[in-house]
């Protein structure tokens, strides 16, 4: 009998061989991971198959790489590693996806099942472990049911609301005859659109007057970027995004102002707080928009779409509520909006915002000229070019880059936005470069988050990574102090925070790097860098107590925003 | 957006999940990781699955996005929300008025045996059982629901 795969005898498959297979007929392209005794049966398998794999430096890192690849791609990213504490590694990377809806596959290797429950040798309960951010988690106990469930796994990953999903493996499972590799995938139908509901949500955006569209992470997952910029040049809404539904909606467009919440602009906060209908679709209203809920929008009748139905109400009560996927939601609003464009009906609520935005915009031009982050963003974007692609850490950096890099290509920006890990930018990158190996990837982080990490060099020099690096270095945890100067009374416990020297790090790895100081050529630098092949470090030395505003305390509403003016 | 107070009631939710003790861990985990206000929760062997039935003290817009969450979940099989759930005791008593009293509470309630069969909405029966005097009682529920047996 022939293995009509490979075309070679055939022999009685093991589970490794097993899981192997079906990350082939999953079309899985690359893995990123780490092996160790539990995961060995399997890696004992997989230089026989035709998948790419990626040995990083760290497991956290495997999981944030595979992130990166799957926001890139819109494909399931995998992730691999051993059991015990390769498999407590992975929690940072699967937290993060979770908070984001990344559409992820974990596969871990489980102590042996004679062994399983006695406390044995790098054995841990992963499975009860991470079930609190994982779509999903199986624990596979018959070597028989290790296809279907690597399958099934792929398939909850990506359907619906994307997120985590675990395959723990026992290693005697890996090792294990199995015969039966039957999959019949389940192609759930998605649920009927309500018409009405779309109806009426097309006729309250008709009839505002002073409406917003608020476009979130959803729009991506879904790939609804063109529905989202039909239905505001149709109408002449105004857009916003979420921070994870930047580059959804092009930074240059008219109808683009911005995003709001806790650091988002100002003017937008207070569109947001004098808007007559909030137009949401694919965001979930996190706490870091809407401040103090009972203050938010407080004159807005909002029409909510998601994919999640539990979604809806979980934090503001809609006027309408969609649960449905983004783009079919868009497809079928747009159905009753007609043909026409209809934009005249908001035109003096767009000049009163483009109004409000006036003070931002020559704040924002007057700082391009200056040594600092607003300069460092435009060098960047107008070294690497419109096809870059941006990976930010988190803290300041995160919210200079969201605010001042201008993404005009789709799905450009890739952060960690619900889950704020610091640490996600380095690996992150990883898999976007190996996804698009010819187009340019930068990484943003700040000096603290780029330490938690940097191990990755070694994987990015080992690969050849074109991935440039600019660390906006300010020698604090830069958030953080912000936080203890407005809130602590400028006690700055633990936030001043030393690092190597990023050119001799660099060197050591076989990268090159170099330090940009206040008065250096910012331009030039990153020129420089981007004309590099390979990866490089760029050190950019910044004002210490640089802050990101406005600023809006936590729980607070707009009516509390910190100002630069105030500030 | 300013949210407006609403009334919270008893909302019982009835669920079937397969998967065993990591589905059932999964779902309790959940309850916590939501935040979910339970405020009963009973389970038992249904076939090869477990069936469980939720009582969420809650507005009921809220229970039904809780339920349309735990249907998300890939162990639930089925979430049905209950329109109505009943507790039901075996209870022995001495006291002589029990038939008076339970029928003044709203609780539906006959002797069988010796044993005293007593069913009721949940909040119904707690009050009764607060007002009898007890020598022995078996409470089941809330699980069911009247008619069908929740099954």
């Amino acid at each position: 009998m022939d293995n009509t795969a490979f075309n070679i005898e055939y022999k009685p498959r093991t589970g490794s061989e097993a899981m192997c297979e079906a990350l082939l007929d999953e079309g899985v392209e690359y893995l990123f991971g780490y092996p160790g005794g539990a995961i060995m049966p399997f890696y004992h398998a997989l230089p026989d198959y035709p998948l790419k794999h990626i040995l990083v430096r760290h497991e956290q890192a495997a999981a944030h790489a595979a992130d990166g690849y799957a926001r890139a791609t819109g494909r399931v990213g995998v992730c691999v590693a051993t059991s015990g504490p390769g498999a407590t590694n992975l929690v940072t990377g699967l937290a993060t996806a979770q908070m984001d809806s990344v559409p992820l596959v974990a596969v871990t290797g489980q102590v042996g099942r004679p062994a399983m429950g006695k406390d044995s040798f790098q054995e841990t309960n992963v499975t009860g472990m991470t079930l609190p951010f994982t779509k999903h988690s199986f624990l596979v106990e018959n070597p028989d049911e290790l296809y279907p469930t690597m399958r099934r796994a792929f398939e909850i990953a990506r359907s619906g609301r994307p997120g985590p999903v675990l395959v723990d493996v026992p290693k005697d499972v890996q090792f294990a005859a199995c015969d039966h590799n039957g999959y019949r995938r389940l192609r759930e139908a998605p649920a009927p659109l309500e018409g009405p509901a779309l109806e009426a949500a097309a006729m309250l955006l008709k009839r505002a007057r002073q409406p917003l569209i608020l476009a979130g992470h959803g729009v991506t997952l879904s790939g609804a970027e063109m529905e989202l910029r039909l239905l505001a040049e149709r109408t002449g809404v105004p857009v916003v995004t979420t921070l994870l539904g930047i580059s959804a909606f092009p930074d240059d467009h008219p109808l683009y102002i911005g995003w709001p919440g806790m650091h988002g602009a100002a003017s937008v906060n207070r569109a947001i707080d004098r808007s007559d209908l909030l137009f949401a679709v694919g965001m979930r209203f996190d706490d870091r928009i809407t401040g103090a809920v009972a203050k938010f929008a407080p004159n807005a009748k909002i029409v909510h779409i998601d994919v999640d139905p539990s979604e809806l109400g979980k934090v503001v009560k809609p006027t309408v509520g969609i649960a449905a996927d983004a783009r079919a939601a868009l497809r079928g609003i747009l159905s009753y909006l007609g043909d026409e464009e209809d934009v005249d009906g908001c035109a003096s609520w767009r000049a009163e915002i483009a109004e409000s935005q006036d003070r931002e915009k020559r704040r924002e031009a007057e700082a391009r000229d200056e040594y600092g982050p607003i300069r460092i963003m435009a060098a960047i974007k107008a070294a690497a070019g419109e096809e870059v692609r941006l990976v930010t850490d988190v803290g300041q950096h995160q919210m200079w880059a969201a605010k001042f890099f201008g993404f005009t290509k789709k799905n450009s920006h890739i952060t960690s936005g619900g889950l704020g890990t610091m640490g996600f930018a380095l690996p992150a990158a990883m898999g976007v470069a190996f996804a698009y190996p010819d187009e340019p990837v930068w990484v943003v982080a700040g000096d603290g988050g780029i330490q938690m990490n940097l191990q990755e060099l070694a994987t990015i020099r080992d690969f050849g990574l074109n991935i440039k690096v600019a660390i906006l270095n300010n020698g604090y945890l830069g958030m953080v102090r912000q936080w203890q100067q407005f809130f602590h009374n400028r006690r700055y416990s633990e936030t001043p925070i030393t690092g190597p020297d990023y050119e001799q790090f660099a060197a050591a790895y076989g990268l090159a790097g170099r330090t940009v100081s206040p008065g250096d050529d910012v331009e030039e630098a990153v020129s420089w860098a981007q004309a590099q092949q390979g990866c490089v470090i760029l050190d950019f030395h910044i004002d210490p107590e640089a802050n990101v505003y406005p600023m809006i305390p936590s729980g607070m509403s707009v009516n509390e925003m910190i100002e630069e003016d105030d500030a | 957006m300013t949210p407006k107070t609403q009334a919270t009631a008893l909302n019982p939710i009835e669920l079937r999940l397969t998967g065993g003790m990591l589905a059932l861990n999964r779902l309790i985990m959940t309850f916590q990781n939501k935040r979910m206000p339970v405020a009963g929760f009973t389970a038992g062997r249904d076939g090869g699955a477990l069936r469980a039935t939720l009582v969420l003290d809650c507005p009921s817009e809220t229970a039904r996005r809780y339920a349309a969450l735990l249907s998300s979940l890939e162990d639930v099989e089925e979430v049905e929300l209950a329109g109505e759930t009943i507790e039901v005791a075996l209870l022995k008593t001495g006291e002589a008025g029990w038939r008076e009293s339970a029928a003044g509470a709203g609780v539906s309630a006959h002797e069988e045996g010796g044993t005293v069969v007593a069913s009721g909405a949940p909040e119904k029966m707690e009050a009764w059982l607060g007002s009898l005097e007890v020598d022995d009682i078996v409470r089941l529920g809330p699980v069911a629901r009247p008619g069908d047996g929740g099954g």
